[in-house]
């Protein structure tokens, strides 16, 4: 990020240009700034390494940010970045969340009646299930769950879509096996 | 369950996820705060009359300075017990959600309004025996217990104040802890 000084040395332009992306920044943290604390969080086991890689995943959009020229939606874009900062973030961390076993039987995954109360601890218990997913799952699992169809997952993640189909039907099996299990 | 409505489901779980109200967080970080600020103040408590008394102790002709050392630190391993079991997993939210938070809040008022009780008593605890203490010092100097008692009326004054304010934190912890489990019922219903 530039400094007050550089600023201040740069012409109008320059000025003007950083404006604007400043503000494009601002908009683009106020629309997706949900989605990127929900994934920060499933990458993180406390508040503070949270709000660590959130810093981290801003500065990475702040950087990355002039560069950007609309080949993809600004959706992709953000969470390209988020996931890449994510990655490197649990690499450096070594962030220790036990994995699920990947053979596990799938039990049927029926109704239950929900209370308000049940609704947000199923909401918890929905969350640590996707913390403790295999990341090349968890990965398709987190972005399934913010809403981004197949082909932005694949473009996101730098895979094809019939991968993204077969780690979200895998991912599925564990979230269920998992939900069923902390319940 | 239909494969998209199961989908659907969990993606309005996990939106919903982080909607923790504002108010609450701020009063569990604010909590949190606190709770640091206790533990810092826990340790310099320690380091001063547990250091002290030791120091004193060692340097000190006299045996009654030692039973003073030993019960001084009997209260602050009492008080460091009770801390430490009463916070107990009590530190930080588990989980980034309303329920969570609403749980620590409820956990934590209920930890406070225990401490008030442990506190009054462990108050009282080292009152008597502060009291004992110097009065069997000041004994050697032969002083009734009649008078040593009236000639501490800043004793029994900071002692009334301090029950007084503990009875104060008692009524709003409590109050607190009727909304947070009022809070907890709406959520519920």
């Amino acid at each position: 990020m530039a400094t007050d000084a550089a600023v201040a040395d740069a012409g109008p332009t320059k000025i003007l240009d950083r404006a604007i992306l400043e503000q494009r920044f601002d908009g683009l943290l106020a629309a997706n700034g949900p989605s990127l604390t929900r994934l920060a969080a499933s990458y993180t086991n406390s508040t503070s390494d949270r709000d660590d890689l959130l810093q981290e995943i801003g500065m990475a959009i702040w950087k990355a940010l002039p560069q950007f020229r609309g080949e993809c939606s600004e959706r992709t874009f953000l969470f390209r970045i988020a996931h890449n900062r994510a990655i490197a973030f649990l690499s450096r961390s070594k962030q220790e969340i036990p994995a699920l076993d990947v053979e596990v039987e799938i039990p049927d995954a029926g109704p239950t009646p929900e209370s308000g109360l049940a609704r947000a601890q199923v909401a918890g218990q929905l969350k640590r299930a996707v913390q403790q997913l295999p990341i090349m799952y968890r990965q398709v699992a987190i972005l399934t769950l913010e809403g981004l169809g197949y082909s932005e997952i694949a473009e996101v993640l730098g895979i094809s879509e019939s991968n993204v189909g077969v780690r979200m039907t895998r991912a599925r099996k564990l979230l269920r096996a998992s939900l069923e299990k902390q319940r | 369950m239909n494969a998209d409505i199961e989908l659907d489901d969990w993606r309005q779980q996990w939106q919903a996820e982080t909607a923790i109200p504002l108010e609450l967080r701020a009063k569990v970080e604010k909590q949190s705060r606190w709770m640091k600020i206790g533990l810092a103040a826990d340790v310099v408590v320690t380091v001063v009359f547990g250091g002290g008394t030791i120091a004193w102790a060692s340097r000190s002709p006299h045996p009654d300075v030692v039973l003073l050392t030993l019960a001084t630190w009997s209260f602050l391993v009492a008080a460091w017990a009770f801390a430490l079991a009463v916070h107990r997993h009590n530190w930080a939210p588990s989980a980034e959600n309303t329920v969570t938070f609403l749980d620590l809040s409820i956990r934590r008022c209920r930890a406070r309004l225990a401490s008030v009780w442990f506190g009054a008593g462990l108050c009282i605890s080292e009152l008597v025996f502060y009291l004992g203490w110097i009065n069997y010092h000041d004994s050697i100097r032969q002083q009734p217990l009649g008078t040593f008692l009236s000639s501490v009326p800043e004793v029994w004054i900071a002692a009334l104040a301090a029950c007084a304010g503990l009875l104060w934190y008692r009524r709003r912890k409590a109050a607190e802890l009727r909304n947070l489990l009022e809070m907890r019922s709406e959520l519920n219903s």
